[in-house]
C-alpha cells in the first residue's frame, strides 16, 4: 500500500471542504478520483501533494504516518502532481520548468543549462509533445502548459502521480499519449491517481474507483464492479432541500436568440433562445464553458463566429456598452473582482449603469440619487446602514442584491447571472431566487448558470447543459441530478 | 473620524504652530507669498486628483508644465497677445495630457510607464524647440497672471479657487466624475456596468493637461521667463499632495479639498522652515517623511475599519 488516507479534514476559514476524506492507493493501479464541482477531489490531492496541510485525519506512506509541510516534501517522497490550474513559472523556457526545483548544477550553484536542455528535449521527444525545450512557457496554451507540467512530473520518476484533470484542455492525440504515459507508468509498479470527469474515456485505464461528495468519501470500489449509473449516483446524492420552489410562468415573446455561436477553442456551435418570463438554467462542471458562452454574449469577448438577437432584431455586440445598450445585464461570478466597486458607497453602485436616470444635463441630483437608491434597497431588501455605505462592507448576499439593482435602474429585459448563490448563505439565497423570479414576472428572461444541482432543480423552467464548449442538451425543469450529470460529465453514447 | 480629519487639523496645528513661532509668518506679504508659491503645484495637483481616482498616475506632468509654459512665452515673444498665448500654453498641455491618456488606453501600457517615457519626451521636445534656451522677452502686463493682486489678495488665488470649485463639481457631480471613481476602484466592473472607460480615462489625463498648462504659464509669469526646464521634480510634489490628502494610488480615492490641504501642508512646511532658518536641505527630509507619515495614518485607518 502506497498511500492510506483516513478521514482528513480540511476547513477554510469557516468552510468544510473536506470532512471524511478516505483514500487507498496500492502501487501498480490507476485509480480514479470523482466528484461534483466543490465536492473536494482538489483539497484532498493537495494535501497529498504537500500544499495544503489537513485539519485532522491521518496520512499513512508506506505504512509510516507523514507530515507534509510544503510541497518539497511530497516530492522527497516520490509523490507528483499534475495541476490543473498551471504552477509553470511563465518567463522560464519549458526545459527549465521541467527541472524547477531539481536543476542540474555544475558546481558553485551555476546551472549546467546544456544538460537541462538536452535532457527535456529527450523526455519530450520521448513522448512526442508539440513541444519544444528552448521555449518560454508563457507563448504556450493551456494544453501545452499542461504537457510541460506532465514532463515535470514524470523526468522525477515519482512512485505516485496525481493528475488533476489534465485531459480536459489536450487534443484527442495528446490525450492518447497520456493515458499511455498512464498506463507506462502502472507497468513501472508506480501508483497513478487520476481526477477525472470523464469516466467512459478511462474506463479501460483505471483500476478502481472512489467518490467523493460533500467533503467525504461516498464510494470505493473496483472498477469492474461499478457501472456509469451507480457512480452517477453516488456522485449526486446530494438531498435537495425544498428551501425554494418557482412557479413557472406561460413564456412571452423571445428575448435572447443565439444562433451557432462559437469561439474557438472555447465554444462550438452554441444555439439557444431564452423568452421573456422564463427563468432557464445552464449547467455543466468547471470548464464547460458556461463563463465563456456568458462573455461572449455580453460582448467581452469576441466570438469566432455565429449571431446573437435581442427581442428578434439582430445585434453586433463588440463591447459590454454595447450589450448594455441592446438590453443586457451580466451579474457576474466574480462580485469582488468585476461586478461590484466594492470601496465605493453603495449609491454609486446602484446608479452606475443608468446614470442619466438621476442626472440633469449631465450634472448629478442628489435628491434623485439618494430616493433611487432606498426605493431598491427597499425593493430587494438589501440590508444596509445607507446609501453612503461602502458596498464592500456588506455580506455577499447583500453585496449580490447591490450588484443586480444596478440593472434594474437599467430597465435591462436579458439578465445572465453567473453563479449568482457562491458565497452567500440560505436566506439570501432564496431571496436572491425571488428577485430573479420578480424579474421574470416583470417581463425579462434569465438565464442562471449554477454547479449547484439542487438549485437548477428548484428554479430555472428548463435547463440547457454544457460540456467541453458544446451544449449537450436541455431537460425540463422538474428533470433529476442524475439526468443533470450525465449529460454534463459524459459523452451521449455512455448515458444511451 | 478623527483620522479622515488628521490632514486638516495638522494643516491648522502647523498654522497656529507657525504664528507663534515667527512674528513675520502672519502678515500680508508672507501669506501671499506662500500662496503663489503653492498656486503652482496646487493647481497641477488638482488634476492628478482626477488621474489618480481614475487609477492612473501622470509623471509627466514637471515636463507638461515645461511644455505649456515655453510655448505660450514664445508665443507672446512672437507677438501674440497675452490672454491667447495663455490658451495656447493650456492647449500644449491639453494635447500632451490627451496623448498621454490615449498611449495608456490604446496601447494598454501601464501609465506609470508611459508617462515616465512621456516624461524625457516632452522635456527633451521643450529643449529642442528652444534650443535649451530661456524665453526673456516677455510683456510687462503678462507678470499680473503670476504676481498681481486683486484688493490685495494674489490674483493666483482666485484661479486657484475658480480650478478647485471646477475640479470638485466635475468629481462629485458629473457623470465623468462618478465614472472616473468607478474606474479607478475597479476597472472591471466599470467595463461590465457598460461604461465607455477608454474614453473615461482619455478625459482625466487631459484635464489634468491643460491645468498643468495653466500652471506652467502661471510659473513662467512669477519668472517673467519661460525656461525649457521648468517644474522638474514638480510630479512629486503634486503626487505628494493627492496622497498627503487621503487619495489612495490604488484608485477610487481621493478630494478636491483634501489635496488643497496636502499642497498647504508642504507650503508651510517650506515656508516655516525658510522663516525658522531650518536648512532647506533639512525641509527635504521633512517633507518626505509628511508623505510616508500620511499615507501610514491612512492604511491604519483603513486597516481599522476593513
Amino acid at each position: 500500500m502506497l498511500l492510506q488516507l483516513t478521514q482528513i479534514e480540511k476547513r477554510f476559514g469557516g468552510v468544510t471542504a473536506l470532512r471524511s476524506g478516505n483514500l487507498q492507493v496500492q502501487a501498480g493501479e490507476v485509480h480514479l478520483l470523482m466528484g461534483e464541482n466543490g465536492a473536494g477531489k482538489s483539497t484532498l490531492m493537495k494535501i497529498v501533494a504537500g500544499l495544503y496541510q489537513p485539519d485532522g485525519g491521518s496520512f499513512l506512506w508506506r505504512g509510516q504516518p507523514v507530515r507534509l509541510t510544503r510541497p518539497a516534501d511530497a516530492s522527497a517522497l516520490g509523490i507528483a502532481m499534475v495541476h490543473q490550474e498551471s504552477l509553470l513559472a511563465p518567463h522560464l523556457t519549458v526545459a527549465e520548468n521541467i527541472f524547477l526545483g531539481a536543476l542540474p548544477s555544475r558546481g558553485f550553484g551555476l546551472v549546467d543549462r546544456r544538460r537541462v536542455h538536452d535532457e527535456a528535449a529527450r523526455l519530450i521527444a520521448t513522448h512526442n509533445f508539440p513541444l519544444q525545450a528552448g521555449w518560454r512557457v508563457e507563448r504556450l496554451s493551456p494544453a501545452g502548459k499542461q504537457l510541460v507540467e506532465i514532463c515535470r512530473a514524470i523526468h522525477r520518476g515519482s512512485s505516485l502521480l496525481i493528475f488533476d484533470e489534465p485531459t480536459s484542455s489536450l487534443s484527442e492525440a495528446e490525450t492518447r499519449e497520456v493515458f499511455r504515459i498512464v498506463g507506462t507508468l502502472r507497468e513501472r509498479g508506480a501508483g497513478v491517481i487520476y481526477i477525472t470527469h470523464r469516466l467512459d474515456e478511462l474506463r479501460s485505464l483505471g483500476d478502481r474507483v472512489t467518490v467523493l461528495r460533500d467533503g467525504e468519501t461516498v464510494h470505493t470500489a473496483p472498477m469492474t464492479e461499478c457501472t456509469t449509473e451507480s457512480i452517477i449516483q453516488h456522485m449526486v446524492g446530494r438531498p435537495v432541500t425544498a428551501i425554494y420552489r418557482r412557479e413557472p410562468l406561460p413564456p412571452g415573446e423571445e428575448l435572447l436568440r443565439v444562433d451557432r455561436l462559437s469561439l474557438d477553442p472555447l465554444l462550438k456551435n452554441i444555439s439557444f433562445s431564452l423568452r421573456a418570463g422564463e427563468i432557464v438554467g445552464l449547467a455543466g462542471l468547471i470548464g464547460a464553458g458556461r463563463t465563456e458562452l456568458c462573455r461572449a454574449i455580453f460582448g467581452l469577448d469576441r466570438p469566432t463566429s455565429g449571431s446573437v438577437s435581442v427581442a428578434g432584431r439582430g445585434v453586433a455586440i463588440r463591447s459590454p456598452r454595447e450589450a448594455v445598450a441592446a438590453g443586457l445585464a451580466l451579474i457576474p461570478e466574480d462580485r469582488q473582482h468585476t461586478g461590484l466597486a466594492t470601496a465605493l458607497p453603495i449609491a454609486y453602485n446602484i446608479t452606475l449603469a443608468h446614470f442619466d436616470e438621476v442626472a440633469r444635463m449631465g450634472f448629478l441630483r442628489r435628491a434623485a440619487e439618494e430616493s433611487v437608491s432606498r426605493r431598491f434597497i427597499q425593493q430587494l431588501r438589501i440590508k444596509c446602514e445607507s446609501p453612503r455605505q461602502l458596498a464592500g462592507r456588506l455580506s455577499g448576499g447583500n453585496q449580490q442584491k447591490v450588484a443586480i439593482a444596478k440593472w434594474l435602474v437599467k430597465q435591462a429585459r436579458v439578465f445572465l447571472f453567473d453563479e449568482p448563490t457562491r458565497g452567500i448563505d440560505v436566506g439570501a439565497k432564496v431571496e436572491v431566487f425571488e428577485t430573479m423570479d420578480a424579474l421574470a414576472r416583470a417581463g425579462a428572461a434569465v438565464l442562471m448558470v449554477s454547479s449547484e444541482l439542487p438549485e437548477l432543480l428548484q428554479v430555472p423552467d428548463r435547463i440547457l447543459v454544457m460540456r467541453q464548449g458544446s451544449l449537450t442538451g436541455e431537460l425540463p425543469g422538474r428533470t433529476t441530478q442524475e439526468e443533470i450529470m450525465r449529460l454534463a460529465a459524459f459523452s451521449q453514447e455512455a448515458s444511451a | 473620524m478623527i483620522q479622515r480629519l488628521l490632514p486638516f487639523l495638522t494643516l491648522i496645528a502647523l498654522f497656529a504652530g507657525l504664528c507663534i513661532a515667527s512674528p513675520h509668518f502672519l502678515t500680508t506679504t508672507n501669506l501671499s507669498s506662500v500662496v503663489r508659491q503653492t498656486a503652482v503645484i496646487n493647481i497641477m495637483a488638482l488634476g492628478m486628483t482626477m488621474i489618480i481616482i481614475a487609477g492612473g498616475i501622470d509623471l509627466s506632468v514637471g515636463s507638461i508644465l515645461a511644455m505649456g509654459g515655453l510655448l505660450g512665452s514664445m508665443a507672446m515673444e512672437r507677438g501674440l497677445p497675452i490672454i491667447p498665448s495663455v490658451l495656447a500654453g493650456v492647449l500644449t498641455g491639453l494635447i500632451c495630457g490627451f496623448l498621454n491618456g490615449l498611449m495608456t488606453t490604446q496601447l494598454r501600457i501601464n501609465p506609470f510607464i508611459v508617462t515616465l517615457g512621456t516624461l524625457g519626451i516632452y522635456r527633451g521636445v521643450a529643449l529642442m524647440i528652444s534650443n535649451g534656451l530661456p524665453v526673456h522677452n516677455l510683456p510687462a502686463g503678462f507678470s499680473y497672471l503670476g504676481e498681481g493682486a486683486i484688493a490685495g489678495i494674489p490674483f493666483v488665488w482666485f484661479l486657484l479657487v475658480v480650478c478647485a470649485a471646477a475640479v470638485h463639481i466635475l468629481l462629485e457631480h458629473t457623470k465623468h466624475g462618478r465614472f472616473a471613481f468607478a474606474i479607478g476602484s475597479n476597472p472591471d466592473a466599470a467595463l461590465y456596468a457598460g461604461i465607455p472607460t477608454s474614453f473615461h480615462t482619455v478625459t482625466v489625463y487631459t484635464i489634468g493637461g491643460a491645468l498643468t498648462g495653466l500652471a506652467g504659464m502661471i510659473e513662467a509669469s512669477r519668472l517673467m521667463t519661460g525656461q525649457p526646464t521648468a517644474g522638474q521634480g514638480y510630479e512629486l510634489q503634486a503626487i505628494a499632495a493627492v496622497v498627503i490628502g487621503g487619495g489612495s494610488l490604488r484608485g477610487g480615492e481621493g478630494t478636491v479639498i483634501g489635496t488643497l490641504v496636502g499642497a498647504f501642508i508642504m507650503g508651510l512646511l517650506a515656508n516655516g522652515s525658510d522663516l525658522l532658518g531650518i536648512s532647506p536641505y533639512l525641509q527635504q527630509a521633512i517633507i518626505g517623511a509628511v508623505i510616508i507619515l500620511a499615507v501610514a495614518v491612512d492604511e491604519l485607518r483603513k486597516r481599522k475599519l476593513g
